[in-house]
């Protein structure tokens, strides 16, 4: 078992309720194949620097999990066949900070 | 004839302009490495606004000549400067 973030793109003309469902669709994918979920984050509606597949914008959603190689194979399955996912990026840890959250919107 | 001493004058004092953000105020290179001081910012691919600064205008990474970056911290800035280019967040 590892420590792993992974960061979702989404398209940018999605209704609340789709992103919600895929939140949870990945969320379950992770739980479900002896993976556990410690935080998740949303990055919001921002800018992309250059356009990817004809978008301006893009939805991001962060997950850091612990997991095997099981889970990375399934996300990977999962995500190849959504049409809905831009990009997605997986990044091996030896330890994760759940303390600095880089894209929290200050008010 | 006013005009053009004001417009001397301004150059005058302006001689030592800066080529680059990581230039100091005399026209020196800084030495230390910025990123492996005390309380260092974090080098990783959601910080963007540290990226930011090591990425020219054009997307190129600045070598570590110019910003004075050791080389293992160097090393580690461009693979979280890629990292982030594969997001679109730079």
């Amino acid at each position: 078992m590892a420590f792993y973030e992974n960061t979702i793109v989404t398209k940018q003309d999605l209704a609340e309720k789709d992103l919600k469902t895929i939140k949870e669709k990945y969320s379950d994918i992770i739980n479900s194949t002896s993976g556990k979920v410690i935080k998740i984050e949303e990055w919001g509606l921002l800018n992309l620097a250059n356009k990817i597949k004809n978008y301006r914008k893009a939805f991001f959603i962060h997950y850091k999990f612990e997991g095997s190689n099981k889970t990375l194979n399934e996300i990977e399955k999962k995500v190849k066949i959504d049409s809905s996912i831009i990009r997605h990026l997986t990044v091996k840890y030896k330890e994760l900070d759940t303390k600095n959250e880089f894209f929290r919107k200050d008010k | 004839m006013k005009r053009k001493n004001k417009k001397f004058q301004k150059r005058g004092s302006n001689s030592l302009s800066k080529l680059s953000l990581f230039q100091k105020n005399n026209g020196k290179f800084s030495k230390m490495c910025p990123l492996s001081v005390k309380n260092a910012p974090i080098v990783d691919y959601k910080n963007i606004s540290l990226l930011k600064k090591y990425v020219s205008e054009n997307g190129k990474i600045i070598s570590s000549k110019i910003t004075s970056v050791s080389s293992g911290k160097q090393k580690k800035l461009t693979k979280e400067i890629k990292k982030a280019k594969i997001l679109g967040l730079l």
